[in-house]
């Protein structure tokens, strides 16, 4: 068949044209370029969470780039690079890792020096579960309600591990979520705090902490971790990396092994695990009902958990010695979100008596808010998965 | 070969008979379209397992009737699935045709690749009919014992080749929560009473190992005194330091003798060459000694 020079450029041009994302867009994909400049705006401009919102707000221009299916560059696409990567997400195995860092950074110090504050982070876990009724009330299944409402958690990794797990397709929105409300702890919790604490309560000053011997370190991710994963082996691998962590930092004989961990491992694993959890939110499955249910869901998670935990510190207090009571400011720090929200408790401490400086104290509930969620999310596996 | 032997042998506990047709008249045909019996293999185990080398007999006097062959892919069971074998006594029509033919009241063997571990055994009712089967009550469940067995006539009870015996269709978990808790209040105080349960046991943990550390550090403070800690009342032992009263002692010592008034420092800019590699450099290598 005889073709001309011109018609054969213009078949070429058209097939090109047609593999090019302005072929291939829609409304939507605008959209989500424009939610992941926000993020991206959020994170450099207002310093919002840079090392979480960075990747995921870069993620999220990577996974809507409009291209036609089959170009095989997709991360829903098996066996291309991106899809490789999302792997991590998908099996879930960034999470563990991740904890391993956390425990590597984690000083547990000011939580084994005042062990009771262990239970103002049980108590914040009520966010999770508060938020579970609520998504149920709102037509949720109990494995979706159960994923949704691991934000309460306030900690990305198990929300991801979790909704892995339970409720995969909503797995983007629930880490966007969960991530975007965490960079939002420092406007969401300062009014709960205020609104459940009176001036006196907010002027309580704790005594300081007792010195915690070298041994006591060493014995706690040990214990820490028969213990909570005796309970609920499904959330060994969060806990077992987490306590793993922690030993490598504190037995003084690893000491390189718990820098790499705590530094380039955590990092590697932060960037890939953020810019694909980014890139997963392709419009077609995040530009949905069900997104926005998932955003007000996380809100509720984040306000019942810090309310939970202020609370819990002021009933907490009704039972405890006149010169052991605790400041409420603290029990926002029980959800998690490290060392974000026990900053939060700090700054208002200081902003009713500029010498109650409160962030070791605040710094017990936050990590065992850590260990909280993570044993929650053990609960949620084994009830639901 | 001996190691890779006994490692075959600990990964195969959970290869198990899961269901057994022995007359097959019209049930399910093999791959050339012919009514056989049929023995269905389970790997009850999480993780895949290869079946290859294993021996399928029987006949206890001849564990190596049929030792299903090497170097067929399809002889992996992925986690939790079946695999099914074809008892018409025409292995060279396959991998998956045994040696042999079985009938109502033999037993079925499977022994692992030392020809001499049983991995699993059934025996088929004498009685058991045409187009029946004698199947597991739930997969790979119950071990040896035969009372976890039942016959299965293709009614209510499945006949069900290469598939569950319990049909599943739904997350029976989910579902009880979804008609059984609508609300989430159940769950809820379950899974928190788990949590502060969890934790407060951990908070006592250590509220006893704080004590046990306290009284050990005191007793050795009162031995580097020259004193009997058994010998101390309780009023008169020394108290644990704080770290107010440690930064006291240190305020102190610094000022009595005059120590550090002026730091000897010199600054320098000295580029720092690092030409070799961290990972062929033998101080990287070494592993620092522990802290005493």
């Amino acid at each position: 068949m005889e073709q001309s020079l011109s018609e054969f450029m213009s078949g070429n041009l058209e097939t090109f044209w047609a593999m090019t994302g302005f072929a291939n867009a829609t409304w939507q994909h605008f959209v989500m370029l424009a939610v992941g400049m926000f993020f991206l705006y959020l994170a450099i401009k207002k310093n919002f969470e840079p090392m979480l919102l960075v990747p995921i707000g870069f993620g999220i221009l990577i996974g809507n780039i409009p291209f036609a299916s089959g170009m095989e560059v997709g991360i829903y696409e098996e066996g291309t690079v991106l899809n490789i990567l999302y792997n991590g997400v998908s099996a879930g195995w960034y999470p563990p890792l991740v904890f391993l860092g956390i425990g590597a950074m984690t000083d547990f110090t000011a939580l084994i020096a005042n062990p009771k504050l262990m239970l103002v982070g049980a108590a914040a876990q009520f966010g999770i579960f508060g938020a579970y009724m609520v998504a149920l009330a709102l037509g949720f299944a109990p494995d979706q309600a159960g994923a949704i409402a691991i934000i309460g958690g306030a900690d990305g990794p198990t929300a991801i591990f979790v909704s892995s797990k339970l409720a995969p397709n909503l797995m983007g929105a629930i880490a966007v979520s969960a991530y975007s409300y965490m960079a939002l702890v420092p406007v969401i919790q300062p009014p709960i705090m205020r609104l459940f604490t009176t001036k006196k309560e907010r002027l309580i000053k704790m005594k300081p902490a007792r010195a915690v011997s070298q041994n006591e370190k060493i014995i706690f991710p040990i214990v820490g971790l028969l213990l909570t994963c005796f309970v609920v082996p499904t959330a060994l691998p969060l806990l077992g990396m987490l306590f793993f962590g922690n030993l490598l930092r504190e037995c003084g004989v690893t000491t390189r092994l718990a820098k790499t961990a705590s530094n380039a491992l955590t990092d590697i694993v932060t960037i890939l695990l953020g810019m694909t959890v980014g890139a997963s939110t392709q419009a077609s499955e995040f530009l949905t009902l069900e997104t926005i249910g998932i955003f007000f869901l996380g809100f509720m998670a984040f306000i019942i958990a810090s309310s939970s935990g202020v609370l819990f510190v002021k009933l907490f207090n009704l039972v405890l010695p006149k010169d052991k009571k605790l400041n409420p400011l603290i029990g926002n720090a029980g959800v998690s979100a490290v060392p974000m929200s026990a900053r939060i408790s700090n700054n208002l401490g200081l902003e009713y008596d500029p010498s109650n400086y409160l962030l070791m104290h605040a710094m017990g509930p936050n990590v065992a808010g850590v260990i909280g969620s993570a044993t929650a999310a053990g609960v949620l596996l084994a009830f639901l998965g | 070969m001996a190691i890779s032997t006994a490692a075959y042998a600990q990964g195969r506990k959970g290869l198990c008979i899961n269901e057994v047709m022995v007359q097959n008249d019209s049930s399910v045909v093999d791959d050339y379209g012919l009514h056989h019996g049929w023995i269905e293999l389970y790997n009850s185990t999480h993780a895949s397992m290869e079946i290859s080398s294993v021996y399928l007999t029987n006949d206890s006097t001849k564990p190596t009737l049929y030792p299903v062959p090497l170097g067929d892919v399809n002889t992996e069971i992925p986690p939790l699935q079946h695999v099914i074998f074809w008892a018409d006594g025409e292995p060279n029509k396959g991998t998956f045709h045994v040696s042999f033919k079985i009938k109502p009241g033999e037993t079925i063997y499977i022994y692992d690749a030392d020809q001499q571990t049983i991995l699993d055994k059934v025996t088929i009712p004498t009685d058991l009919k045409a187009n029946t089967t004698f199947a597991r009550k739930a997969d790979g469940k119950g071990g040896m014992n035969q009372n976890a067995w039942e016959v299965r006539d293709g009614g209510d009870k499945y006949i069900t080749p290469s598939s569950n015996n319990i049909i599943v269709d739904t997350n029976t978990k989910v579902e009880s929560f979804r008609i059984l808790d609508k609300s989430g209040v159940v769950l809820t105080v379950m899974a928190m009473a788990i949590v502060f349960g969890a934790l407060l046991v951990l908070c006592l943990c250590f509220y006893a190992i704080s004590k046990i550390g306290s009284a050990i550090s005191k007793a050795n403070k009162m031995r580097s005194q020259g004193v009997e800690p058994k010998m101390v009342s309780k009023e008169d032992a020394p108290g644990h330091d704080s770290g107010e009263e440690i930064a006291a002692i240190v305020m102190a010592l610094h000022e009595h003798l005059n120590a550090h008034d002026q730091e000897n420092t010199i600054l320098t800019i000295n580029k720092v060459k690092k030409a070799y590699s961290p990972w062929s450099s033998k101080i990287y290598g070494l592993r620092e000694l522990p802290r005493r």
